[in-house]
């Protein structure tokens, strides 16, 4: 099992995220985007193609934008192949953002992006731990989860979907996470709960074969116990609920 | 045809919501406008508008449909367009080039472009102006207001323009200064600058007469006259900024200067004493080392970048932050950046202090717009460096208010070895190519070092402003890190700040004798600077590097791979002698001794002052409860969650004891990060700073800010031989006897309390003058010093996850406070909110306190300690109004009154050296076997309920927590 992570132009999660991969037992490799330019054909190599988190082009033009005009530009056809296989996508964050801006996800009429990430409602850059739940959706990266305590840390987190695509997201079943408030109940919107004013409360979006999955939390950053808020109240577990999402990827290939 | 390209969101944005909040205009609406130096056609301009817009969420406004497009959201009739002046870094053009040339390839060669702003409201003329005022500083912006009709008329008639950089295309030819003159037209030079032909002025040089006629008579002995970059040259070398000179003067009896005598004096001292490996690498070079584990080094650097936030906030903040990340990336062969620290001493936000520098023009910057602005800055600085920032504080005085403090800190890691070599030892040797990475050379921050040093008056220059593209630097430094360091490409390594090459090689030279640079190799961002600007210009993410040949092209290749810059600008030599070439002409040729050491030394004088304070005795008849909400929502108090929020802690996945701790999210005073996955230390980190106790008693001040930086690490966890710290002294009127004697008593404190808490000093940095000098609202002149602030950082480790404390007491637990509490409530919070009470400042016992640390240490290693806090500002009633807000837990406090204080003293006295802990009932016997009976006190209990009591021996008074919490949680007005 492989996975290769992508770095360059501000992105800045890859060591982390690598390490997640690598802690459930993926063997991986960090790679600049112009080295996988230079050779695409090494994506043969790769199970998983994970975009992490980060400030690509400082999100200048829009999160997520110059990066997928670079990818278009240069690396379009070889993501695109990639994802019709039976490998695994997934983007975090800026990944995320970048994810949507392609058009590889919710990807339902396959051609230009359909759903725009923009500002958060309250105008502010938004770190905080939120409750996020599986939405109806039988991607593998989410396979056996319920809810999920995550941090996010974004500036344009907001999902603008606009309503006849919701009404096909919600009929193909590609919403992946939802925000939740302290009841388990859907945030409704409402802050800090849903920390962006994002659409339904959505937090991610997988594509039809589930096989790509864009989230806005970092579930690398809770994979440890000790990453969770107040972990010294519960020192009995090992793992954070990170650690489930890049289980199931492994439990996808064994 | 067209010449610009225009992008409106379709929904309302959250800086519009925020923009229509703030100005209660419910018709705002922001375009991100690109103006182009040339015109595109139809295919071009289909083409370059899909690739910086989005199809869902934005609209591209054209001639045709502008009008019928922006008619639909309101209707608009002022417009205010803000664009960044020519020369000023605009990072969101550069990514917009860098995506078309990427998509265009060749059939799109030469183009300028400039980002623009465009904002429209409905309203009146005055609205807007109040809302550009808001949104533009106009040092680094061009803000042009005109009528809705007008701009529709622009677009169509395609008359938006952006702004080239203009320069006189002159020839260079050589320029030598005759020195040769009067006292009073040689100050000149060193006031003003040098002078033009066209007899206008450079700018300052901060440079003193003492420091001219040595410069005179060193060429005099040379036999020829300086030339222009040679006085530059000196001028930033010797500039207070880089050479410290106060610090290093003769200062009354003591001939070494305080910062051998008491700085380095403590750490030498403390290393004397110690004997182990902890300190590692100290003040030698761009930040100080310790040792982390037996294979990794840590190091920490804080600055200041005081000045330049001033004037302009956000730019001088996100400069502050890239450029100590710089500090890290040139420690030893290359530190990776692993946490931000911040610290920021402002003026009240929600007042208008109305200064002027120059009489009824050239105003300060508003309050509330430094202090959004350096909030902001530090924010996108360390949010796009990919760098989590967990670690700060936020200081409100009125004495701020003719210079903000901004302090910029950052932890960096290497491992100890490096291809079998030391990684903190770095030599450029003879032979060595100078090789230039990174970013551009403009005029940005031309004169930064010379004007830094000297007091904000009207001459202060307006390209000392440069703006941080945290971007460039990333890619820059992640070549650095994971591409050559780990290879031993180079032998040296250092960072481009204040006097930009003209000090990282003049610094690096050092180390292999001397240099020579070809001035003309550095890539400009435009043509028309004079060879003395490109030396000494402080544009931003460049380092400086020292390659053995045999690497060169390897090394240049693999920066440029990563769309980085690096150039070949001179080489080392062996012979110490420092020349500067501008194609072949020499125009600098200077000993490197005379470069380095020249500068005539001070020798200074200092005077007991007369301590102007204005003393009232008035206290505001109030209850306790209304007392601790008055308190608690305090600006110095009050939760800064809303900075910790913006500010990314997480990245890195390292953050293991948080900004915002408990359920109830208080601000805590200590964080920590667990930097290496495959091992159980953490760093942690604090800092603290007490200006408001600083004309009582300089030293006292001192004393205070080391024992808090110290305890708020102890109260963490950290292992109280594994702790280090660093001083930051921001001082005012640094040539008045006065202040010098303050200076002195706060250094010779750092002396005192570092060797007894054996806490070595590994870094440090000062910033000595401080003061406005300028006019209010009336004409009338002022001049505004800021109170004395010593900022002292603290970096300790905690060895094991297990030792880490947290704030919030469990039910039953017993809440206990370390330490004595004294009558010390002289300048405290209190005495500021509630009202004067004649009272003493607090002054440090560091025996008593060393004493209540080791146990605490021996306590919390044990598992007796459940919970803890430090007491810092707003005393003990403040502490645990926060466990209990912090846990959501009710508490019961007993109030034992000892020592003949009264309840408001008990509660709110600002005594130091102070922990309230909690611990589960069945451990008291065990704490009992570790501390000394008079050295704490029982006061109470968690009850775990909803309210917070005070009992008295009389009567019980009680508050909900949720409503202290909602005190504790309130706005700061103004931000």
């Amino acid at each position: 099992m492989n996975v290769l992570v992508l770095s360059g132009y501000g992105i800045n999660c890859e060591n982390e995220t690598l390490h997640a991969f690598e802690v459930v037992g993926f063997k991986g490799k960090i790679v600049h985007i112009n080295d996988l330019i230079q050779n695409p054909k090494q994506l043969n190599n790769y199970q998983v193609f994970a975009i992490p988190g980060g400030f690509s082009y400082g999100d200048d033009t829009g999160s997520g934008n110059a990066m997928a005009k670079k990818i278009m530009t240069n690396l379009y056809d070889q993501l695109i192949d990639f994802s019709s296989k039976d490998k695994l996508i997934i983007g975090i964050c800026n990944g995320c953002q970048i994810l949507i801006n392609l058009g590889l996800v919710p990807s339902i009429n396959k051609k230009d992006p359909e759903v725009a990430m923009i500002e958060n409602k309250s105008g502010n850059y938004e770190c905080r731990w939120v409750d996020v739940k599986v939405g109806n959706n039988k991607s593998p990266w989410l396979k056996n989860i319920n809810t999920l305590n995550l941090p996010v840390a974004h500036q344009e987190g907001q999902f603008m979907i606009p309503i006849n695509i919701l009404k096909s997201i919600k009929t193909n079943k590609l919403i992946g996470l939802q925000y939740i408030d302290d009841d388990k109940k859907l945030a409704r919107g409402k802050f800090p709960f849903n920390p962006n004013g994002s659409k339904d409360d959505i937090a991610a979006l997988t594509n039809q074969n589930g096989n790509v999955l864009a989230m806005m939390p970092h579930p690398e950053r809770a994979l440890y116990n000790y990453h969770i808020p107040d972990w010294q109240n519960n020192t009995s577990k090992k793992f954070g609920d990170g650690h489930k999402i890049f289980m199931n990827a492994k439990n996808y290939f064994v | 045809m067209t010449n610009t390209i225009q992008i409106l969101s379709i929904e309302k944005t959250g800086k519009e919501s925020s923009l229509q909040k703030e100005h209660n205009n419910k018709s705002i609406k922001i375009i991100d406008g690109y103006f182009f130096s040339t015109n595109l056609d139809y295919q071009k301009f289909t083409k370059i508008s899909k690739l910086i817009s989005n199809d869902v969420s934005q609209t591209i406004l054209t001639k045709k449909n502008v009008n019928k497009i922006l008619s639909s959201y309101s209707k608009f009739n002022w417009v205010v367009e803000i664009k960044f002046l020519p020369g000023v870094t605009d990072n969101i053009a550069t990514t917009v080039k860098e995506i078309i040339k990427d998509n265009l390839k060749s059939s799109f060669k030469s183009f300028e472009l400039g980002s623009t702003k465009i904002i429209l409201i409905k309203g009146r003329k005055e609205d807007i102006t109040k809302i550009s005022k808001n949104e533009a500083n106009p040092l680094i912006q061009t803000i042009k207001i005109y009528p809705f009709k007008k701009y529709l008329n622009n677009f169509k008639k395609n008359q938006f323009k952006i702004e080239k950089v203009k320069l006189p295309k002159k020839k260079y030819s050589k320029k030598e200064i005759n020195l040769d003159i009067s006292d009073y037209h040689l100050s000149l030079i060193g006031k003003l600058g040098i002078e033009e032909n066209d007899k206008s002025r450079r700018g300052t040089l901060g440079l003193d007469l003492e420091s001219l006629k040595a410069i005179r008579n060193y060429f005099f002995t040379l036999k020829r006259k300086p030339t222009d970059v040679e006085i530059e040259t000196l001028a930033q070398t010797w500039s207070e900024h880089c050479k410290h000179k106060i610090f290093s003067a003769r200062i009354d009896d003591i001939q070494e200067g305080i910062f051998k005598k008491y700085i380095k004096g403590a750490t030498e001292k403390i290393i004397q004493l110690r004997k182990d490996n902890f300190c590692v690498s100290l003040f030698t070079d761009n930040a100080g080392g310790i040792e982390f584990n037996k294979d990794w080094i840590i190091c920490h650097k804080v600055e200041t970048h005081n000045t330049p936030s001033a004037l302009d906030p956000f730019g001088g903040a996100i400069t502050g932050i890239v450029g100590v990340n710089r500090d890290c990336l040139g420690f030893g062969k290359g530190a990776k950046p692993i946490a931000n620290t911040y610290a920021y001493y402002l003026a009240d936000p929600n007042k208008k202090y109305q200064l002027y520098r120059q009489k009824n023009k050239d105003p300060m910057l508003p309050a509330n717009f430094i202090a959004k602005g350096v909030i902001s800055g530090v924010r996108v600085g360390g949010n796009c460096s990919g760098i989590p920032t967990p670690q700060g504080n936020v200081y409100f005085d009125d004495r701020f208010a003719g210079k903000p403090l901004v302090f910029c800190g950052t932890v960096g890691i290497i491992p100890k070895k490096i291809k079998g070599k030391l990684s903190h030892k770095k030599k450029a040797n003879p032979g060595d190519i100078i090789l230039m990475a990174g970013g551009r050379v403009g005029k940005d921050g031309i004169h930064g070092a010379t004007f830094s040093s000297e007091e904000l008056d009207p001459n202060s220059p307006v390209s000392a402003v440069q703006i941080g593209d945290p971007i460039t630097q990333k890619k820059m430094s992640d070549v650095i890190i994971r591409e050559l360091r780990d290879e031993n490409l180079y032998s040296s390594i250092t960072d481009n700040g204040a006097g930009g090459l003209s000090s990282s090689i003049g610094e690096m030279a050092k180390e292999s004798g001397g240099f020579i640079v070809n001035i003309e190799k550095v890539p400009l961002k435009y043509n028309g600077l004079y060879p003395w600007e490109i030396w000494i210009s402080e544009s931003q993410e460049r380092m400086t590097l020292a390659i053995p040949p045999a690497n060169v092209k390897k090394v240049i290749k693999r920066f440029n791979a990563r769309g980085v810059e690096a150039t070949i600008i001179g080489k080392f030599i062996k012979k110490e002698k420092a020349i500067v070439k501008y194609n072949k002409i020499e125009i600098l040729n200077l000993d490197m001794e005379f470069l380095h050491d020249g500068y005539p030394k001070l020798n200074l004088k200092t005077s007991f002052p007369k301590i102007k304070k204005e003393k009232k005795k008035v206290i505001k008849k109030s209850s306790l409860i209304d007392k601790l909400h008055k308190l608690l929502s305090s600006p110095n108090i009050v939760s800064k969650e809303f900075i910790a929020t913006q500010y990314d802690h997480e990245v890195q996945a390292t953050s293991i004891v948080k900004p915002l701790q408990g359920e109830g999210r208080i601000f805590g005073n200590a964080t920590a990060i667990k930097p290496l996955f495959d091992d159980e230390k953490s760093i942690a980190l604090s800092q603290a700073a007490y200006p408001q106790y600083a004309e009582t008693n300089p030293y006292d001040m001192a004393g205070c800010s080391i024992d808090t930086a110290f305890k708020n690490l102890i109260v963490s966890g950290a292992n109280s031989k594994k702790i280090a710290i660093l001083d930051n002294f921001c001082w005012c009127s640094s040539d008045e006897p006065e202040r010098l004697y303050q200076l002195k008593e706060a250094a010779k404190a750092c002396y005192d309390y570092a060797v007894a808490y054996q806490t070595p000093f590994i870094s440090g940095k000062d910033s000595m003058f401080n003061d406005f000098k300028g006019f209010d609202k009336n004409g009338k002149s002022v001049k505004i010093s800021i109170p004395p602030t010593l900022l002292i950082s603290s970096i300790g480790i905690v060895d094991k996850i297990s030792y880490l404390t947290k704030i919030t007491p469990s039910d039953d637990d017993i809440l206990i406070v370390l330490g004595n509490t004294l009558n010390e409530l002289e300048d405290s919070v209190y005495s500021k909110i509630i009202g004067y009470e004649h009272s003493k400042n607090p002054v440090v016992d560091s025996k008593v306190a060393l004493r209540t640390y080791k146990n605490f240490e021996k306590a919390n290693k044990l598992g007796i300690i459940n919970s803890a806090i430090g007491i810092d500002l707003g005393g003990l009633g403040i502490a645990v109004t926060k466990m209990a807000i912090a846990s959501k837990k009710g508490l019961i406090i007993d109030l034992k009154l000892k020592n003949k204080i009264s309840v408001d003293q008990f509660l709110f006295s600002e005594t130091q050296s102070r922990i309230v802990v909690s611990l589960k009932k069945n451990k008291l016997a065990n704490f009992k076997k570790i501390f000394k009976i008079s050295d704490y006190t029982i006061i109470g209990k968690c009850t775990g309920s909803d309210v917070i009591e005070f009992k008295d021996s009389k009567k019980i008074i009680r508050g909900k927590i949720s409503d202290f919490a909602n005190s504790y949680k309130q706005n700061i007005k103004g931000l």
